[in-house]
């Protein structure tokens, strides 16, 4: 007996207790018992004739024989979707019910961009505009998930993103004013087209390195957490932009320090000229989100209906439970990677072809309209020529004003300009009172 | 604040007591990710919240160059001013301690001078410390912090306890002298002005000793104000000679103040060389070196 309650004193009350008894005695973590935290299992007691493992690294049993897990990639994540290729609701209660309205806004978001990227890339071809990316076959990415958000949420984007704009109502002029570098431009001509910011739409300007933005919208959430702003942040990127160090910087610190976003990666097929086979091993980007231990899920790209029940319930969650959550939507990418390529190099016309023909976002949520009678051949026809002509206006708009002062290269590297900075201006000043007529300053405000 | 190890104190004691009294929220660690712990400090200062990132040691910043120089430092020039990132501050520990070999001593503020958008600011001491580091979390712009680690220990100075600013961007001379300018940053400083008690004492030569203190946007015209009246320059870093940031103070000086010129500008360095273990002594641009290069000037 003595020796029965010495050992219960040095080896603790569990021992002589079952399993489940020996759960219960673990603190609960915010995330439930049986899946509490490697952490707070540390002020656990130990017990060396309870013979569980005891590592703070893991929360795991111990097995006694060799077995290697295979990664499953042959049936990877499932994919949900509501709508079919033709448009139908597949299950009903998943159906979204969204008001005629809201649904025919998805439809024009998506088709203005079309329309504009169309007019755009024919503007670079025609040497007007420097550089241009179409969105082509990812509109319902964009717009599925944009219409989930609340508008104060923060968007960090990658570059092909232009429709989480659109449906923000970001005007053609703007759109226009960066890729040409006028005077309108917010972003006051510094960057290369399609590098759109928008501060009142909460849509952070886009940068040219990849990936670089995913750490930093977990800051950006971070912050919104401790401010109890009720917002959630949204990450965009490609497949291939999640190979990036920074991505997976993202993931953990999103995880480890709880934060309310929402990864959503475009996986379109592609990094430019490089297939996903060439990209990854593993079963896609979805799968590596409960390695951060990340709430995952993958999603048809191409149903708008899916992209915005998916995203509308992380946002809910995300928000309510401070977690991060990762949507892989699975699309294609139908243009070329930018005007600077031709993807026939490297891929089938055909294969583009079937994504253009029988599985589009756009054909897909028209179908749906039209079984509901919200839509019908009339209104598209009227439509495409509205739309076209709205574009068209902004552009020939955009095409005559002329571009910022030159003065704007050397502001706001600093709140303040630097003295020595001051001074290259002023040499620029005087260098172009020589030399101004090599220069096209015609095309410059003054 | 936040990074590796900043919750219990930090390794080197920086952050000690500061998780009890502000909060586990605001003092916190991060995973083992440098690009992460940038990336992440960008997006916190970008919804305008204070952030104040920590480097272990600067010689691990190397994996967050790119959100520093890509990110960080062209965050408000390409947005047109939409978004800044302004509130972001990095500190990192910098500079020889004795025995810190490759991976320990480096001090890379030449990688970064080269990056305009950010600013670079290095203290000599406990009070410049204090005064320069609230002005980089109080300045409007990105800031990298150097921490010279050998005078955590050594270094003892009064401190006063209320807040208090240094101006950025504005060297110190904190020795007036008429025959020689010399110029360092951060430790070397103090290394410099030993130089100077030197060079009174054998030479009868009288130094004017200036802190550079930022190193971008830095001080030109305290420089050369002080060369022009003395006709000499010496400048001295541990960092390496090919490149370093006495490079860039030498060439401009030249430009401006060529005829005022009594002799070429010295440039005493590390060599070339990543920084040894057991060569430390001999690596360092000691005081002796120092005080050598001033008498070969005094006597060109």
């Amino acid at each position: 007996m003595a020796v029965a309650i010495a050992a219960a004193r040095a080896w603790g009350p569990s021992r002589g207790l079952g399993r489940a008894a020996l759960l219960a005695l673990r603190r609960p973590g915010a995330r439930g018992l049986a899946r509490s935290h490697p952490h707070r299992q540390q002020q656990q007691q130990f017990s060396s004739l309870d013979d569980k493992p005891q590592f703070p690294g893991a929360s795991a049993e111990f097995i006694d024989k060799l077995e290697f897990i295979q990664p499953n990639v042959i049936s990877g994540i499932p994919i949900y979707r509501v709508m079919d290729r033709q448009g139908q609701i597949i299950n009903p209660s998943e159906d979204p019910h969204l008001p005629q309205e809201k649904v025919l806004k998805f439809y024009k978001s998506m088709t203005l961009l079309n329309t504009m990227d169309r007019i755009l890339y024919e503007s670079q071809r025609q040497g007007r505009i420097s550089f241009y990316m179409t969105n082509y076959g990812e509109e319902g990415t964009h717009v599925g998930s944009a219409a989930a958000l609340d508008n104060m949420d923060l968007v960090f984007g990658q570059y092909r993103e232009a429709g989480v704009l659109m449906y923000r109502d970001y005007p053609l002029e703007l759109f226009m004013a960066q890729c040409y570098g006028n005077v309108s431009d917010l972003g006051k001509g510094r960057q290369m087209p399609v590098h759109y910011g928008c501060k009142e739409r909460h849509f952070v300007t886009i940068s040219s390195p990849l990936a670089t933005q995913i750490p930093q919208a977990v800051g950006a959430a971070y912050a919104a957490k401790r401010a109890n702003a009720n917002r959630v942040v949204i990450c965009y990127f490609g497949e291939g932009a999640a190979s990036e160090g920074d991505a997976h910087a993202g993931f953990n610190f999103a995880a480890t320090l709880e934060c309310p976003i929402i990864f959503f990666c475009r996986n379109n097929g592609y990094a430019i000229s490089t297939p996903t086979s060439e990209q990854y091993r593993g079963d896609g980007i979805a799968a590596r989100g409960p390695g951060y231990g990340i709430i995952s899920i993958r999603v048809d790209g191409n149903d708008v209906f899916a992209v915005y029940n998916a995203t509308k319930e992380a946002r809910r969650r995300a928000v309510a439970e401070n977690q991060p959550f990762l949507i892989e939507a699975m699309t294609y990418r139908i243009g070329h990677h930018s005007t600077s390529d031709d993807s026939s190099a490297y891929r089938s016309v055909d294969e583009v072809n079937y994504w253009d023909k029988q599985d589009h976002p756009i054909s897909r949520l028209r179908h749906y309209l039209l079984s509901r009678g919200w839509w019908d051949d009339e209104q598209e026809k009227a439509w495409r020529k509205q739309s076209r002509k709205k574009v068209m206006e902004a552009f020939e708009q955009a095409e005559r004003k002329l571009k910022p002062n030159p003065n704007l290269l050397f502001s706001d590297v600093y709140q303040e300009m630097p003295t020595q900075l001051r001074k290259q201006q002023e040499s620029l000043a005087r260098h172009l009172q020589t030399y101004g007529e090599h220069y096209p300053l015609d095309h410059f405000e003054k | 604040i936040f990074g590796e190890d900043v919750a219990f104190g930090g390794v080197f004691r920086c952050t000690v007591g500061l998780r009890d009294k502000y909060g586990k929220d605001r003092v916190f660690n991060t995973p083992l990710c440098e690009q992460g712990i940038v990336g992440f400090g960008i997006g916190i200062a970008v919804t305008g919240a204070t952030a104040i990132a920590e480097i272990q040691f600067a010689d691990y910043i190397f994996p967050a160059f790119d959100q520093i120089v890509n990110e960080a430092a062209k965050y408000r020039y390409r947005s047109g001013d939409l978004f800044n990132c302004g509130s972001l501050t990095i500190r990192s520990p910098w500079g020889c301690v004795g025995h810190g070999a490759l991976y320990h001593s480096q001090s890379p503020e030449a990688f970064f001078a080269h990056c305009p958008g950010i600013k670079v600011v290095i203290p000599r001491s406990p009070f410049q410390a204090k005064g320069l580091l609230l002005s980089c979390i109080e300045d409007k712009n990105p800031c990298i912090f150097f921490e010279p680690k050998i005078l955590y220990r050594a270094a003892v100075e009064q401190v006063p306890i209320e807040p208090y600013n240094i101006p950025l961007s504005q060297a110190e001379v904190i020795q007036e002298g008429s025959d020689v300018t010399l110029v360092a940053w951060g430790t070397q400083v103090h290394v410099i002005r030993e130089v100077a008690s030197m060079a009174k004492e054998k030479l009868g030569v009288s130094c004017e000793v200036i802190d550079l203190r930022t190193i971008i946007p830095w001080d030109v015209d305290t420089v050369c104000k002080s060369v022009i009246k003395t006709g000499r320059l010496l400048i001295s870093h541990e960092a390496p000679l090919t490149g370093g940031f006495a490079s860039e103070i030498s060439s401009t000086v030249q430009e401006e103040c060529f005829l005022n010129l009594e002799a070429p500008i010295s440039r005493v360095c590390g060599y070339d060389t990543p920084f040894p273990h057991i060569f430390e002594p001999f690596y360092i641009p000691d005081k002796w070196k120092c005080y050598d290069a001033l008498r070969k000037m005094i006597n060109y």
